[in-house]
């Protein structure tokens, strides 16, 4: 068949049926290549303490200035009084350096780190005889981590985190939020953050219990807990998962929609990989929570949970039976029929990811109703979730049983997938032929193809597929082309043995002697 | 003078005058038409192409060559050239050296900006081939090139920079998402959307300047239309963050141009698109593609979108050259309106209104172009109109949109247009000789309102229930049915046959045979494609099914119009325009089917005209349809006359053998496999022996000539079936020398995995009906050639075959016979033939008559084969036995029901297969075992009883040891049912 190729394709995106687990996954990860607006993801990820808390008075409109002359002055009397031994001096310092650093605009982030100041601060950091200090250093600090890598490097490189991780255990509440905070910023930039990973991990166990207690302050943890479980290359020690993973549990019971949000995120970013890491998380026995949080009002709840389960189900055929076993599959209509279409799309992608599994599971899809809404969504959903939906029925019709596939024809996705031929995106309409391929060898095996070319006749799909025998692209083409000649049409011919003939005739018997026959 | 001699030619052509010269002369000759002259000198070329410098040779010529033409000629040359040779395949020589690479990379842009028109769009197709290889990596600066030309003010230049650029980029349009592909369009988007974007504005404010300096415009307008197109290319994909940005920008200035109009561009002519509509056509596109796949970001822009492209629709006239705008935004609209978040758009009624009134309702208007069609073109109207070759069209895409609209609206939408369909009624009602396009748009509106699923062979499958069809078949289409002046208004009257024909499914049976005589009278009407329709309408009505599975309309019905059906439907064949109609000799055909027993009185008559009419045809055969058709009907006429008496199949011989005769004599292509198929029926209907004219044919079938043609296979196969059938022994006793060669036919075949089945067929007759005595000499070779393609190329189809035929070969010869024969071919060969072929593999036979062969064929290697019970064989008697019970047991196949009438030969022109089967040509099923055996179940029962009693305690022993308990207790049942008892 002419789709040959993208079965293969589509077999190794998909779950275990694809030899190749490294590629298993790579409909998320191999797509690194964005046209799309980025989102500044970093300077999203990362943040920056511009509260204005502590501060008596009112940034003057001097201070808030973009010159360069004044912003260079300033920075003179910073280092002068940052390098001298007067702790009242060094305390203004640091903090001149803080306002200086926590400006809407511009803060001026190189310049404070050309000024050679990072080191002093990070001293400060050991200062717990002047808590101030301290406090207005790991602001400093936390400001400059926020910045691009390059900025988070610096830090990390004058030896910040170590000090960082001690001040964790600090009694003053400000000051070990502020490490929690610094923390989180220098994980978001990766490849830095792995040497210290392990001994970060245990952040939590390092913070002085009381603090925990404050809402506030787990939300910046939680926060840089999952900064910590973000980064993917390389991803985060199994030891450093296994020490995060009992906090952010307990985290995802809270009742902080914040705190919810981010331990969601968190169990995203662990589950976003290959299937040993989705393993750990699904050990924690946290997925009935999971399947509980899907229904949440919240959409910055609800967002990461769903990708969390979308993760989970993308894993092996056990993995996806744990979430479906956790009741995954009654909460998936209602987020398939959720007002954002970004839910919707989440959704489809999980749901297509278990149509990939057995048919025992593509039995669970019908049985709990997601035909329907699958359904609706080929046909009403924005373009990104029809795509999804697509590669579900494509998935869902070549692993499904005849019944089953028979089943989802009568549910109107048939119907559904051939007006999606007009689609203005290659890959798509391949796909579509790859499931209309598949609906028709379920046909072949009922017996009942003239009805079902009838059916695609109808509905004017047989248009659609003559249309595309024009198709520029040589696989669509192709595909729609084998399609018409196996089932609208008729069939060639070709030789495997030869017979010699005369002009009268054809001469018979065998042409060479034969070799032994085994069968 | 230095001749260029490609025998001493050295790898480098020096860049001298000499050379320059000669290589234009060259040029020169290939452009003298004579052959002898052209291709030595293309050859020439050719053969010196791989030398270093040859294109920096050509390019120069290209560039300074005083003769225009020899400038052309070097840049098609130079074109070829680089298609040619420019890519690197892998294990093959480069074929251009690396300098002349560079030199032509570094100079051909610039070469084609400044080059006239006609060379620059060769050397931007040769950019584009260059760019498809080493762009981006191997051409880094192509692009910083091009756009800093941009700014050179000269559009003459710009033009043609985005013009290789749309060529270098359209494929983003088509190509899978890939990182590489991905990383490409990120770099172009890098170096390319910024200065795109500029141009775009600058072009637009230039436009303002030169809004009165008619050729300025042109060439911005089609600046504009190249830009809109690369936009097109370029958001393909993805939605890339730059245009995201500056989304403003573009959609803005997009919107303005769709409502742009500049009387200065505007065109005399009817039938091209003129560069407005050319744009606003991309424009369209642009916006649909945001509409589809960008829905989100262009939410806030789409519902001025809508407002405009409505606007254009309702201010666009109807002239030919903008159908293509139309029909674009149309579709547009169409796949906006049936979104669910769009619906609020459309909702309001005087929102649907106007866009009822204003855009549908005018493109489904008759237009003046459809009317000449229809009077000089009906050929072309037909296949339009009726076959729906339709998609780019106005009337299509407004049918389109009702469709779209019905998804949500489809109360409302029915409404509004019940309106129109009586305001448009009452017009034509007040002066029909004026309005009565009127009526036609009112047939038609009504027709695409009510289609809501659709196929050829059933008509409208489903309909809009808010539409009375049956009130509106009575009150306006019967009456322009019943009018006594048939040739009146051809339009209406065709429209009023269509709609019978489209709705056939929906009207009561009454209303149909109402119908019936009021549409044979129409098959007597000028206008072609009036009676064509009436014709095509028949017909179909013809195929419909009633209670029973039979026709609809039954032959009692049809008496009181048989005669005059059949007299109009022959002398519609005499209209001029019709003589090869296709409708009307399906509709013939398919009379014949129906009435069946009823035309017997008049084939005398009409045979006649049939033969003259194929002898007509046979001189140059040109309509397939029509040939095909009028074989059917021969065929018809045949089967149902002889049927009511054998004898008259003399004089069916007597009247179409001469005319066959000359069409084997002429090799008519075309014709010579229905030829062989109205003989293979005429030959089976003889009960005595064979006529000895076919027997003079015999050996002309045997000619591999004519076995190369696959669309011979089939009906000579068939024939030479007929011949085995009738004239076995004959053949033997007067053709005997023959049997060689109708054996290396089928070898022949079995070589074949397509025809591999045809050759069985031939075999199963052989062995089947040729006296023993005359085929013992090739028996042996027979099986080692089905041996040997057991073993180059088992296919599953040729194993089922297979089957079947050693079955068949053991049922005629006994299982001693085959086993022995077999045997004989290489030890052993016997049982692994059972246990590799037949026990895995008889499950699939397929066909209520091969299983039965094959039962009776593995009982008697059951119970009659001394080596199954006393060899090595043994091992294999139980697991046989098992497949044999499986075999029983499996589902039957439903067999195909009789009913060959509906048959429906395939309609769909351009899926012609070389061999075109006729239906009514059709053999009954032949089943070689027939009573002999009645139930194969009791067979097995009783033979295994008398293999028990032969060695009493054997055959209870090796079942209670081996056989499954299931397949036992089903033994048990057949063992009851023929009341005996194993011992």
């Amino acid at each position: 068949m002419p789709t040959e190729n993208l079965s293969d394709k589509r077999m190794s995106k998909f779950k275990n049926k694809g030899k190749e687990p490294t590629k298993m996954r790579d409909r998320r990860i191999a797509e690194c290549v964005e046209l799309r607006k980025a989102h500044k993801v970093e300077s999203i990820m990362k943040r920056r303490n511009i509260s204005s808390v502590g501060d008596e008075e009112p940034l003057s409109p001097e201070d808030n200035t973009d010159n360069k002359q004044v912003i260079s002055e300033t920075i003179q009397e910073i280092v002068a009084n940052v390098n001298g031994e007067c702790p009242e001096k060094q305390r203004q310092g640091c903090q001149a350096a803080r306002k200086l650093l926590s400006r809407e605009r511009n803060p001026p982030l190189k310049e404070i780190i050309e000024a050679g100041l990072l080191t002093r601060f990070v001293e400060f950091l050991g200062r717990n005889d002047d808590p101030t200090l301290q406090f207005e250093a790991a602001w400093s600090l936390t400001n400059v981590a926020s910045g691009t890598s390059w900025h988070t490097q610096q830090v990390v490189e004058h030896g910040a985190v170590p000090a960082f991780i001690a001040l964790l255990a600090s009694p003053m509440l400000n000051i070990s939020e502020q490490a929690v905070w610094a923390l989180g910023n220098i994980a978001v930039s990766s490849g830095i953050w792995t040497p210290h990973t392990s001994g970060f991990a245990s952040v939590i166990a390092q913070c002085n219990p009381q603090n925990v207690l404050q809402v506030g302050y787990l939300r910046n943890l939680t926060w840089t807990l999952s900064n910590l479980c973000r980064n993917k290359n390389p991803f985060p020690r199994f030891s450093a998962v296994q020490q995060m993973l009992p906090s952010i549990i307990q985290l995802l019971h809270h009742s902080d929609k914040s705190i919810l949000s981010d331990a969601c995120w968190a169990i995203s970013y662990l589950t976003d990989g290959p299937n040993e890491r989705i393993d750990v998380v699904i050990k924690t026995g946290i997925l009935p929570r999971l399947v509980e949080l899907l229904g949440f009002e919240e959409l910055t709840v609800v967002t990461p949970a769903l990708r969390s389960i979308g993760n989970i189900v993308s894993g092996s055929d056990l993995q996806t039976q744990a979430a479906i076993d956790a009741g995954v599959l009654s909460a998936l209509p209602q987020l398939m029929r959720h007002p954002k279409s970004s839910v919707q799309k989440e959704a489809a992608w999980a749901v297509s990811n278990i149509a990939a599994g057995p048919c025992q599971q593509i039995q669970q899809l019908i049985t709990c109703g997601l035909l329907a809404p699958l359904v609706d969504l080929l046909r009403n959903g924005d373009f990104k979730t029809q795509r999804e939906a697509v590669w579900a029925v494509t998935n869902y019709t070549s692993g499904g049983t005849v019944d089953q596939v028979v089943h989802l024809v009568k549910c109107g996705a048939l119907e559904a997938i051939l007006n999606l031929l007009q689609a203005k995106d290659t890959k798509t309409v391949l796909v579509i032929l790859d499931a209309i391929n598949n609906i028709f060898l379920a046909a072949e095996k009922l017996g009942e193809v003239d009805k079902l070319c009838l059916l695609v006749e109808e509905v004017g799909g047989l248009d659609r597929i003559e249309f595309l025998q024009n198709h520029e692209n040589n696989a669509v083409y192709r595909a729609a082309q084998a399609l018409i000649e196996k089932y609208f049409s008729e069939d060639g011919d070709d030789q495997c043995l030869t017979t010699e003939a005369t002009d009268s005739n054809f001469v018979f018997g065998p042409s060479d002697l034969q070799k032994r026959f085994v069968f | 003078v230095r001749v260029l001699d490609p025998s001493i030619s050295v790898a480098i052509m020096e860049l001298n005058d000499g050379n320059l010269q000669t290589l234009t002369e060259y040029l020169q000759k290939t452009l003298i038409p004579d052959p002898a002259v052209r291709r030595p000198a293309e050859k020439f070329l050719e053969s010196v192409e791989g030398n270093q410098n040859y294109p920096i040779l050509l390019l120069t010529v290209l560039e300074k060559s005083q003769d225009e033409v020899i400038r052309v000629c070097a840049a098609v040359t130079f074109k070829n050239y680089i298609k040619r040779n420019w890519r690197i395949v892998e294990d093959e020589p480069n074929k251009i050296s690396d300098p002349d690479r560079t030199a032509i990379k570094a100079n051909i842009v610039n070469l084609m900006l400044t080059s006239p028109e006609q060379i620059q769009k060769q050397l931007s197709d040769a950019i584009s081939i260059i760019g498809r290889e080493d762009f981006p990596q191997k051409w880094p600066d192509l692009l910083t090139e091009m756009v800093t030309r941009f700014q050179s003010g000269d559009f003459h230049i710009i033009n043609g920079v985005l013009r290789t650029a749309h060529s270098l980029f359209k494929r983003y349009r088509h190509e899978f998402k890939s990182n590489e592909l991905w990383s490409e369009i990120k770099l172009v988007l890098d170096t390319f959307a910024q200065p795109l974007t500029e141009l775009f504005k600058a072009t637009i404010d230039l436009c303002q300047t030169h809004a009165t300096d008619v050729n300025a415009l042109k060439v911005l307008f089609s600046s504009l239309t190249l830009i809109s197109k690369l936009f097109y290319s370029l958001n393909f994909q993805d939605l890339p963050e730059f245009f995201e940005d500056n989304m403003e920008t573009w959609m803005t200035n997009f919107h303005n141009l769709l409502t742009l109009d500049n009387k200065l561009l505007q065109t005399d002519d009817e039938e091209e698109a003129g560069l407005l509509e050319l744009l606003k056509s991309q424009i369209c596109d642009n916006a649909a593609l945001y509409a589809q796949k960008y829905d989100e970001e262009f939410q806030p822009y789409l519902p001025r979108f809508v407002t405009a492209i409505w606007n254009l629709l309702v201010t666009t006239g109807q002239e030919v050259k903008y159908d293509l705008l139309v029909s674009n935004a149309i579709q547009f609209l169409a796949s906006v309106c049936e979104r669910p978040h769009y619906k609020h758009l459309f909702e309001d009624q005087n929102v649907l209104t106007s866009i009822c009134e204003k855009v549908i309702v005018p493109n489904m208007e008759f237009r003046s172009a459809d009317e000449e069609a229809f009077e000089g073109n009906a050929e072309e109207y037909i296949i339009r109109d009726l076959e729906g070759s339709d998609i780019d069209t106005r009337r299509r895409a407004a049918c389109d949109l009702v469709r779209g609209l019905c998804k949500f609206f489809e109360g409302p939408v029915t409404g509004i247009f019940s309106g129109y369909v009586n305001s448009m009624l009452t017009e034509y009602a007040k002066n029909p000789g004026v309005n009565w396009k009127h009526k036609d748009a009112a047939i038609y509106l009504v027709t695409s309102l009510a289609s809501k699923a659709q196929t050829q062979k059933h008509g409208i499958t489903q309909a809009n229930e808010l539409v009375n069809l049956c009130e509106f078949f009575v009150n306006h289409i019967l009456v322009d049915l019943k009018s006594p002046n048939v040739n009146e208004f051809p339009v209406l009257k065709a429209d009023a046959i269509k709609y019978v024909m489209t709705f056939r499914s929906q009207l009561p049976k009454e209303q149909l045979l109402e119908a019936v005589p009021l549409l044979v009278a129409h098959l007597q009407t000028e206008s072609i494609v009036q009676h064509t329709y009436a014709a095509h309408s028949l017909e179909r009505l013809f195929t419909m099914r009633g209670a029973n599975n039979a026709t609809l309309i039954t032959p009692a019905e049809m008496a009181p119009f048989t005669e005059q059906l059949l007299n109009n439907l022959f002398k519609a064949l005499a209209i001029p325009g019709s003589s090869e109609n296709e409708y009307i000799m399906k509709a013939i055909m398919r009379s014949f089917s129906l009435l069946q027993d009823a035309i017997v009185p008049y084939i005398p008559t009409l045979i006649g005209q049939l033969t003259h009419k194929l002898l007509l045809v046979s001189k140059n055969p040109s309509k397939p349809h029509f040939n095909h058709y009028l074989f059917e009907s021969l065929c018809l006429s045949i089967r149902i006359t002889c049927k009511a008496n054998q004898d008259t199949v003399g004089s069916f011989e007597e009247a179409l053998f001469p005319v066959f005769t000359e069409i084997l004599q002429n090799d008519v292509q075309e014709f010579v496999p229905y030829v062989f198929q109205v003989m293979s029926l005429l030959l089976e209907i003889h009960t005595s022996s064979i006529p000895s004219s076919y027997m003079a044919l015999f050996p002309h079938l045997l000619q591999p000539v004519l076995w190369e043609r696959t669309g011979n296979i089939p009906p000579l196969v068939r024939l030479l079936q007929a011949y085995l059938e009738k004239g076995a022994t004959t053949i033997a006793s007067t053709a005997a020398d023959k049997i060689p060669g109708l054996l290396g036919v089928f070898q022949k075949l079995i070589a074949s995995k397509a025809n591999d089945h045809q050759g069985f067929y031939l075999l199963n007759s052989i062995v089947e009906q040729m006296p023993p005595d005359s085929i013992t000499q090739y028996r042996k070779q027979i099986f080692i050639l089905l041996f040997q393609r057991l073993q180059s190329s088992k296919t599953t189809k040729f194993v089922k075959s297979f089957l079947v035929f050693i079955n068949l070969y053991c049922v005629k010869y006994g299982a001693i016979a085959l086993q022995e024969i077999f045997d004989g071919i290489q030890p052993k060969m016997f049982g692994m033939v059972v246990e590799k072929i037949i026990i895995p593999e008889v499950q699939k036979v397929s066909g209520q008559v091969e299983k039965k062969i094959c039962a009776v064929g593995i009982t008697k290697i059951l119970t009659e084969c001394p080596a199954m019970m006393d060899t090595e064989y043994t091992k294999l008697w139980t697991p046989l036995l098992q497949a044999l019970i499986g075999l029983f047991e499996l589902p039957e196949d439903d067999s195909i029901p009789d009913d060959e009438h509906f048959i429906d030969i395939e309609d769909t022109p351009g899926y012609q297969t070389a061999f075109s089967q006729l239906a009514f040509a059709g053999k009954k099923e032949h089943d070689p075992i027939g009573d002999a055996v009645n139930n194969p179940k009791i067979l097995l029962a009783q033979s295994l009883h008398k293999l028990s009693t032969a060695c009493p305690g054997r055959v209870p022993s090796m079942l209670s040891t081996s056989l499954p308990a299931e397949a036992l207790q089903f033994l048990q049942g057949y063992l009851q049912a023929a009341t005996v008892q194993l011992v």
